[in-house]
C-alpha cells in the first residue's frame, strides 16, 4: 500500500470521493504493469482470467479495491460509490473488462450483507484480492426464467447438509472457488418459499463442473453437478428457507447497479474502436451513443440509491433492459463499420471483437430475460391486469 | 416516475400540471406558480429543476405558453437590458417548401422579439409591430409564424456577445423542448395504459395479452430513459460534456416517438380517431421534435462527430457520483 503512509490517509481516502479518485487516477497513469496487460484484447478466456486476477491482486494490494468495503472483510470502508468509482476509471485507462470479477459487485454485496460473519471474513477477502473467483449457482436445466421450480436439493445430514442436483449456465464456474448454490431445503412444492443460498467449495468432493463451448468460441459458462456434496451450517447465506430473498437481493445489483460498471466498458470499447467507423454507419455510431447516456444517467441513479441504503426494487428492471439494449447496439454499429468481424481474419483484436459481438446478442437472456423483465414492469410498475 | 423521485421535484411537477389543467380565471398559469420568478435564478439547482418541470407539465396537460422562448432569450437578458420574461426568442426554423422562418410559441402579445440572426448577431422588435401567422399545427400547440419586414431588424447584440449567449439559449431550450416531450410520451402511455386495462377482448381485458403487456412495458422504458438522462442534465447543467443538449433532445425525439408509436399500437383503431385524445400527445411529439435539431439529424451528426474527433460524450464520472443534492 504505498500510497498510504497512514490511517490519516486513508481516512481522506474513505471519507471523500473526489481525493479517493484523484489518487487512483494518478496510481493509473503511472500505468503499473498489471493495468496494461488487462488492456490488450485476449480471445483466449483463461488469459484473461489470468491477467484480470493479477490487475485484482495489484489493485488490492495498493488499496484501490480494499475501499468500498466493510473492514471486517479485508476492506478499508467507504461504499459502493468508490467501487463505481474504480471501475470507470479502470475501464477509460483501457482495461478491456471486469471478466469474471463482474461476480464482485453482483454477489460480494449480498455476501457481506447476509452472509455467516467469520466465513465472510475469511474469504472474501481472497476474492477482493483475486486469488479466489466466485460463480453463482443459480439456473438449472429445467429452471430459468422459472427459477422458483429449481430442483437442486440440500438434505440435513450430521449437522450439516448434503447438496444434490445440477446446475447450467454458471459463469465462470471453471474459474470459480466457490460457488453461491440456490438449492431446495423445503417440499418440493414449496417453490420460492422452500429455497436456501449455500456458498459450496467446488473443490469438493461430489462436485464436477463441465465447461460449455459457446457460440462465440469462448468458454466461460458450464454445467456444474453437485452430487452429496456436504456444507456446514456456516455456509448458509442468509436464512434457512431464505434464499429466494437472498436470490432478489443479488439480482437487485444484477440489475439496479451492475450496468454502471458494465457500460463504462462498452464505452471504452465504442471509443476505442470509433476509428474503424464509416460515415454509412453514422446513425448507428449515433444511436449507441444515446443508449449509452441512458445506461449511464440511469444507472448512476441506481448507484445512490443503493449508496443511501435503498434499492431500485422492480425500477431495477428499466437499467437492466437499458444495459442490454446499449451493448446491442454497440455492437450494430461495431457490424456494421466493421465486416471483418463477419469474414476477417483471426487476428486477436477481430476475434476478440468478433466474440464480444456474438455475446451482445445472449445480454438479453442473462440476468433475467428480456421479457422477464418487461412483465415486472407490466406487472409491478404498469399494474396491469 | 424516477429511477429516483426527488419529492420536491414530484411536488412542482404535480402543483404545475394542476395549474395548467384548471387555470384561476382569466389568470396566467405560469404567474401563479411563480414561474417566471425562476428565469433570474436558473443558477439554482431547484430553481432550474422546477423551471424545466414547467415543460412536462405542459406535455402532460396540452398547454402551451410562451415559456420556452422566454427561457431561450434569458441568456440575452444581460445584453437587451429587458427583464426576465418580457423578452421572448423567437425559434429559427428552416422549412423545406418556404426557407427560414421565424416561429413562436405560445401568446407573446405584450412582449418584446428577440430575432437571433447566427452569424449577424441579434435584434429585438416589439411583438406587437410583426405580423403573428397562426400556423395549423396538431398537437394543441399554439405556434405562429413571424412576418418581419426585413427593413424593422438590425443587430442590438452583436455577434460576440450573441454566439455565447445563442449557445446557452439552445442548450436550455432543447432541455426544455425534450422535458415537454417526455411529458407528451407520458400522456399517451398513460391513455394506452388505461385503455389497456377496461378495453376487453376474448372475453379479458387486452392488458392481460403479454403481446400488449410488453408493448407498454418498451414505452415505459422509454420514457424513464428519457427521464433519467433529463433530469441529470437540467442538474449537472454547466457540467455536462460538450453537445450534451443535442444527445439529450435526440433522445428525446426517439424515444417519444417510439413511446407514442407503441402506445398507438395498443389503443387501436379508436386512438387514431380524431375525437380520441392521443393524436393530440402524439403529434406533439412530432411537432417538438422537428424544432431545435430533429433526433434523426442530431443522431447523425453526433455519430459523424464522435468518429471524426473521437471526442468523449460521456457526462464525467465525478460529477455523477457526486451526492445528486
Amino acid at each position: 500500500m504505498s500510497h498510504l503512509t497512514g490511517s490519516g490517509r486513508r481516512d481522506v481516502l474513505r471519507d471523500d470521493l473526489s481525493a479517493y479518485a484523484a489518487s487512483f487516477e494518478a496510481w493509473l497513469a503511472s500505468r503499473p504493469a498489471e493495468l496494461v496487460a488487462a488492456a490488450r484484447p485476449l480471445p483466449v478466456y483463461a488469459e484473461r482470467v489470468a491477467v484480470t486476477s493479477e490487475l485484482m491482486r495489484a489493485l488490492f494490494d495498493e488499496g484501490w479495491a480494499r475501499y468500498g468495503w466493510p473492514e471486517q472483510v479485508g476492506g478499508l470502508g467507504g461504499g459502493i460509490l468508490h467501487r463505481a468509482a474504480m471501475w470507470e476509471a479502470l475501464a477509460r485507462h483501457g482495461v478491456a473488462a471486469m471478466a469474471l470479477f463482474e461476480h464482485l459487485e453482483i454477489l460480494a454485496p449480498t455476501l457481506v450483507a447476509m452472509g455467516d460473519a467469520g466465513f465472510v471474513a475469511g474469504t472474501l477477502p481472497r476474492f477482493l484480492r483475486g486469488e479466489e473467483r466466485w460463480s453463482q449457482g443459480f439456473s438449472e436445466p429445467e429452471a430459468g426464467s422459472d427459477l422458483a421450480s429449481l430442483r437442486t436439493r440440500a438434505v440435513a445430514a450430521d449437522g450439516g447438509y448434503l447438496i444434490t442436483g445440477r446446475k447450467i449456465w454458471t459463469s465462470w464456474a471453471r474459474y470459480a472457488t466457490w460457488c453461491l448454490v440456490l438449492a431446495r431445503t423445503g417440499p418440493p412444492e414449496s417453490r420460492h418459499r422452500g429455497l436456501t443460498a449455500f456458498a459450496v467449495d467446488l473443490r469438493s468432493p461430489g462436485v464436477e463442473v463441465r465447461a460449455i463451448e459457446q457460440a462465440n468460441g469462448t468458454d466461460e459458462l458450464a454445467e456444474v453437478t453437485f452430487d452429496e456434496v456436504a456444507v456446514g451450517p456456516e455456509r448458509i447465506v442468509g436464512e434457512l428457507g431464505g434464499g429466494w430473498g437472498v436470490a432478489m437481493h443479488i439480482l437487485a445489483h444484477e440489475r439496479g447497479t451492475f450496468a454502471w460498471f458494465r457500460h463504462n466498458f462498452l464505452y471504452r470499447q465504442l471509443l476505442e474502436t470509433v476509428e474503424t467507423g464509416t460515415p454509412a454507419a453514422d446513425r448507428l455510431l449515433g444511436d449507441a451513443l444515446l443508449d449509452l447516456a441512458a445506461v449511464r444517467a440511469s444507472s448512476h441513479l441506481g448507484l445512490h440509491a443503493h449508496a443511501s441504503g435503498a434499492a431500485l426494487g422492480p425500477k431495477a428492471a428499466f437499467v437492466k433492459l437499458l444495459l442490454g439494449a446499449s451493448e446491442q447496439s454497440v455492437n450494430d454499429w461495431a457490424l456494421a463499420s466493421d465486416p471483418d468481424l463477419a469474414v476477417g481474419p483471426p487476428d486477436d483484436e477481430a476475434a476478440a471483437r468478433r466474440q464480444d459481438y456474438l455475446f451482445s446478442r445472449i445480454v438479453t437472456v442473462y440476468g433475467g430475460s428480456q421479457q422477464m423483465q418487461l412483465d415486472t414492469i407490466a406487472k409491478q410498475i404498469l399494474r396491469l391486469p | 416516475m424516477t429511477v429516483t423521485v426527488e419529492q420536491a421535484d414530484q411536488e412542482f411537477l404535480d402543483a404545475a400540471c394542476l395549474a395548467l389543467r384548471a387555470p384561476r380565471e382569466g389568470g396566467d398559469p405560469l404567474d401563479a406558480l411563480g414561474w417566471w420568478d425562476l428565469l433570474g435564478e436558473l443558477a439554482d439547482r431547484d430553481a432550474r429543476m422546477a423551471a424545466l418541470a414547467l415543460f412536462r407539465a405542459q406535455g402532460r396537460e396540452l398547454a402551451t405558453s410562451a415559456a420556452l422562448g422566454a427561457l431561450m432569450a434569458q441568456p440575452f437578458l444581460a445584453a437587451t437590458g429587458h427583464a426576465p420574461g418580457s423578452l421572448v426568442a423567437a425559434i429559427n426554423h428552416r422549412s423545406r417548401r418556404r426557407g427560414e422562418r421565424l416561429i413562436v410559441i405560445g401568446d407573446v402579445a405584450g412582449r418584446s422579439l428577440l430575432v437571433d440572426r447566427p452569424g449577424q448577431g441579434a435584434g429585438v422588435v416589439d411583438a406587437d409591430r410583426v405580423g403573428l401567422r397562426p400556423l395549423e399545427v396538431a398537437g394543441r400547440l399554439a405556434l405562429h409564424e413571424v412576418e418581419l419586414d426585413p427593413s424593422a431588424w438590425a443587430p442590438t447584440v452583436a455577434e460576440s456577445h450573441a454566439s455565447p449567449a445563442r449557445a446557452r439559449g439552445q442548450f436550455l431550450g432543447r432541455l426544455a423542448l425534450a422535458w415537454e416531450i417526455l411529458g407528451a410520451a407520458e400522456g399517451a402511455l398513460a391513455l394506452a395504459v388505461a385503455h389497456a386495462a377496461t378495453r376487453e377482448q376474448f372475453g379479458k381485458p387486452i392488458g392481460t395479452f403479454q403481446a400488449v403487456r410488453h408493448l407498454l412495458a418498451w414505452a415505459k422504458t422509454d420514457c424513464v430513459a428519457l427521464e433519467s438522462v433529463a433530469v441529470t442534465a437540467a442538474r449537472l447543467d454547466e457540467a455536462t460534456p460538450p453537445r450534451h443538449d443535442e444527445v439529450v433532445k435526440a433522445l428525446a425525439g426517439r424515444n417519444g416517438r417510439r413511446a407514442c408509436e407503441r402506445a398507438l399500437q395498443v389503443l387501436g383503431a379508436i386512438g387514431f380517431t380524431a375525437e380520441h385524445s392521443h393524436h393530440h400527445f402524439h403529434s406533439r411529439v412530432l411537432a417538438l421534435d422537428a424544432l431545435l435539431g430533429t433526433s434523426a439529424e442530431l443522431t447523425h451528426a453526433l455519430g459523424g462527430w464522435v468518429r471524426q474527433t473521437r471526442a468523449d460524450l460521456a457526462v464525467d464520472a465525478a460529477a455523477l457520483l457526486a451526492s445528486p443534492q
